[in-house]
């Protein structure tokens, strides 16, 4: 078959263009926001930290979204979400924290809300009036993990890294302090008040302090603790004696510590030890009494003024106090009798013996102190309710001697003795004032009154009548008194015309009259002239004469003035004669 | 079906984009450049369907981290606020002020999102030659193109606020992360409605219309 071909018999083949497989440069622009975005998830996961959960009451302030986790004032994390917690009790706020702050989250971690806080003692918190609440977190010292919190509910004043120590004390009210209230040594302030709670015994109040080194050395196991008012005032012999600590103190009060001036130095107390919060300086350092006594007391007037803790003295010293007062029920006579028990100190009158001697013979035994006692009483040695103050009506125990009291004896078998009693002062002087107004109540204080009432009617009459009359007056006798007037003026008028007339008429002759007098003396002048000569001579008789009757008229004179004199000073004389002079 | 008008690829005649004079390639293969204007000229845009996948992936990709990130940081006093876009819309919802809410919502949300799918939407229809509704995707198409220039408000308004407010220490708005992607979203996006060539829409209605006869 030697066939030839036709080449177009062939089928043709299909010409398929190569389809290029490029990929195009554009694909770069989604890859390179590929790597981006996954490099930030793959950061926003590595950077992703621990998610916790905070319980706390109230949700006051706290945002999801807005409220941070701040660590010195350093955001760390940030709220994400705030539920209530399964009970609906509380409220559970779920916190993301950063990555770089999770090993600040361990088990002793706290966790609290910050607020603007405004107290006394200081103002904290006030940029969060502007930024909001966040949760502050004092990092702990565990090396535990934990994620579920219970948060504070106020901020702890200490953070962890500050030195100091610790102390735990017990008092019985907690006064004026609170969280933050100022610890004072020496008027320093020195720490602060942390916390308190109740007691383990739900009775007392357990304050936990925080006393900053190096200060905290001065604690020790003698060291008083005691409330500081601020103000003590005390009022002595000295007058007013005021003690401020700083104005701060004054208003806030606060704790203070000391060691006692006698107390030996010793080691610093531990860590969270406790001690009795006194309730001021004085009960702190008073001395405690380490011989005590105890007396009862059966007074016959009330006790009305008289409490527990009321002073016990000796002359005015103050040697014990009432530990007791009550009633006393005797079934057998069933009568009831008010009952005072007393302390009193030995040590205290021993401590007022001056004489170091006359204290070594103090009595000892039993038996010498019964005998010391009874004499005591022998010499009529008393205790009486007195009256502290007249005002208040507070009363004391007062041993006095009343050497007229009727006889008695202690009863030392009886535990514990009975002291005699005299009753007391302020009784009787309420006797005297309840029979003073008795007095006053039997006065006819009504019949006096109604006298009086009678007088001042009759008082008021009598002014009316003469009212009466000077209005009569004014209208009667005016008018005659204006008449009489008119004709006085008129006479005087008359007085002066007369005398006008004088002038004239009688003036000359009485010139004429003078004339002649002058005459006459004239030749009047003229004999005496010639009698002088008579007279006056150095030797005529009548001058001697005359010299004569002129000193006897001189020394009857003097005579006369001393009789005058004498009758100036006892004019008595003159009736009864001259009084003889005593012998 | 009708067949739709003759196209100018049919005809072997190319049309320059830039100036509209309609000319003779140099070659099938090659068509050169434009007579009048020298702009380059080609049947249909170089690898138009591949380069808008890959700016729309690109834009999907930034369209996460620029919703979960925030635009803008407010630093005042106390602390700094981050807030992103979905946390604005919420602020402002919460406050009472829905309608700009609302507004934000739609600008800033829904419309990046909308054109990611439209553009999406446009690529697999024209990659599966679907021949319907030809002028409803031309619509679309015209729409995404005018709404992505508005799309850039965001992104001015964040610039503004951070350049005006600048009250040192009181108050500060420093920009987000956030923000960054959200205009590469929308720069992607405007880009990827610029490489589609709306023309594929209907060259598989004519190529369809060329196998029938």
């Amino acid at each position: 078959m030697n066939e030839k071909t036709d080449p177009t018999e062939f089928p043709q083949a299909v010409p398929v263009p190569k389809k290029r497989m490029r990929l195009s440069v554009v694909w770069f622009i989604p890859l390179v926001a590929a790597v981006v975005a996954l490099g930030i998830a793959v950061q926003a996961y590595l950077s992703k930290g621990p998610t916790i959960t905070i319980i706390f009451k109230s949700a006051e302030g706290i945002e999801a979204g807005k409220t941070h986790v701040k660590y010195k004032d350093i955001n760390i994390g940030q709220v994400s979400a705030v539920g209530l917690s399964e009970d609906y009790s509380k409220i559970e706020v779920t916190a993301k924290i950063d990555k770089r702050a999770e090993p600040l989250i361990v088990k002793d971690s706290k966790f609290w809300v910050m607020r603007p806080q405004v107290t006394l003692s200081g103002v904290s918190g006030i940029g969060t009036l502007l930024s909001g609440n966040y949760i502050g977190i004092e990092p702990g010292k565990s090396k535990e993990k934990k994620l579920k919190f219970i948060g504070l509910e106020v901020p702890p004043v200490i953070t962890v890294d500050q030195p100091g120590r610790e102390f735990v004390l017990h008092a019985d009210d907690l006064g004026s302090l609170s969280i933050g209230s100022p610890v004072y040594y020496r008027r320093l302030n020195v720490g602060q008040v942390i916390a308190y709670g109740l007691g383990k015994d739900e009775k007392s109040f357990d304050i936990e302090v925080f006393v900053n080194s190096p200060y905290d050395k001065f604690v020790q196991s003698d060291t008083r603790f005691w409330q500081e008012s601020g103000i003590d005032l005390s009022l002595g012999a000295n007058g007013l004696t005021v003690r401020t600590q700083s104005l701060l103190s004054v208003l806030i009060g606060g704790v203070a510590f000391e060691m006692p001036p006698d107390a030996a130095e010793s080691e610093p107390a531990a860590a969270n030890a406790g001690f009795k919060l006194y309730s001021d300086r004085t009960a702190a350092f008073a001395v405690k009494e380490k011989e005590i006594q105890r007396y009862v007391l059966y007074p016959q007037e009330s006790l009305r003024g008289l409490s527990v803790g009321a002073p016990v003295s000796f002359l005015g010293l103050q040697v014990g106090e009432v530990t007791e007062v009550g009633i006393e029920f005797n079934p057998a006579a069933f009568t009831l009798r008010p009952r005072v028990e007393i302390e009193v100190y030995p040590r205290r009158f021993v401590a007022h013996l001056s004489d170091a001697a006359t204290a070594a013979r103090r009595p000892r035994t039993p038996e010498e102190r019964h005998a010391f006692w009874q004499r005591l009483v022998d010499r009529g040695l008393r205790a009486q309710l007195q009256s502290q103050n007249i005002l208040t009506g507070q009363l004391f125990i007062a041993f006095e001697y009343f050497p007229d009291a009727p006889k008695a004896r202690i009863d030392w078998a009886k535990q514990p003795p009975v002291v005699p009693v005299m009753p007391g002062g302020l009784a009787s002087i309420q006797d005297k004032v309840t029979t003073i107004l008795t007095k006053v109540e039997k006065l006819p204080l009504d019949d006096i009154s109604r006298d009086l009432k009678k007088v001042l009617e009759t008082l008021d009459l009598t002014l009316q009548d003469v009212n009466k009359m000077v209005v009569r007056v004014d209208g009667e006798v005016v008018p005659d008194v204006k008449k009489t007037l008119g004709t006085l003026d008129q006479a005087l008028q008359n007085a002066d015309k007369m005398l006008v007339r004088v002038d004239g008429e009688v003036v000359p002759e009485v010139k004429k009259t003078l004339e002649d007098l002058q005459k006459s003396v004239t030749s009047a002048q003229r004999v005496l002239a010639n009698t002088d000569a008579a007279l006056l001579g150095p030797d005529a008789p009548a001058q001697q004469d005359l010299r004569d009757a002129l000193q006897e008229i001189t020394r009857a004179a003097r005579e006369f003035r001393v009789l005058a004199d004498y009758l100036e000073r006892h004019p008595e004389t003159l009736i009864r004669g001259k009084a003889q002079e005593k012998p | 079906m009708k067949p739709g008008p003759r196209t100018a690829a049919e005809a072997g005649l190319v049309l320059c984009e830039i100036c509209g004079l309609l000319s003779r390639p140099a070659n099938p293969e090659e068509p050169g450049h434009c007579p009048r204007c020298d702009g380059e000229l080609a049947f249909r845009r170089h690898h138009s369907i591949q380069r808008t996948w890959a700016l729309i992936v690109a834009a999907a990709i930034c369209y996460l981290p620029a919703n979960v990130l925030p635009v803008m940081t407010t630093s005042g006093l106390g602390g700094a606020d981050e807030e992103t876009i979905m946390g604005g819309v919420m602020l402002l919802y919460t406050t009472g002020s829905w309608p700009l809410a609302l507004i934000v919502l739609i600008a800033s949300v829904m419309i990046p999102l909308a054109k990611l799918i439209a553009l999406a939407y446009l690529l697999i229809t024209v990659q599966r030659g679907s021949i319907r509704n030809n002028r409803e995707r031309a619509r679309l198409y015209r729409l995404v193109e005018f709404v992505g220039r508005w799309s850039m408000l965001d992104v001015f308004v964040d610039t503004f606020t951070v350049a005006l407010i600048q009250l040192q220490p009181l108050m500060a708005v420093l920009p987000g992360p956030g923000v960054l992607f959200f205009a590469s979203v929308v720069v992607l996006t405007m880009l990827a409605a610029e490489t589609f060539d709306p023309r594929l829409i209907w060259d598989s209605s004519t190529e369809r219309t060329t196998q029938n006869e």
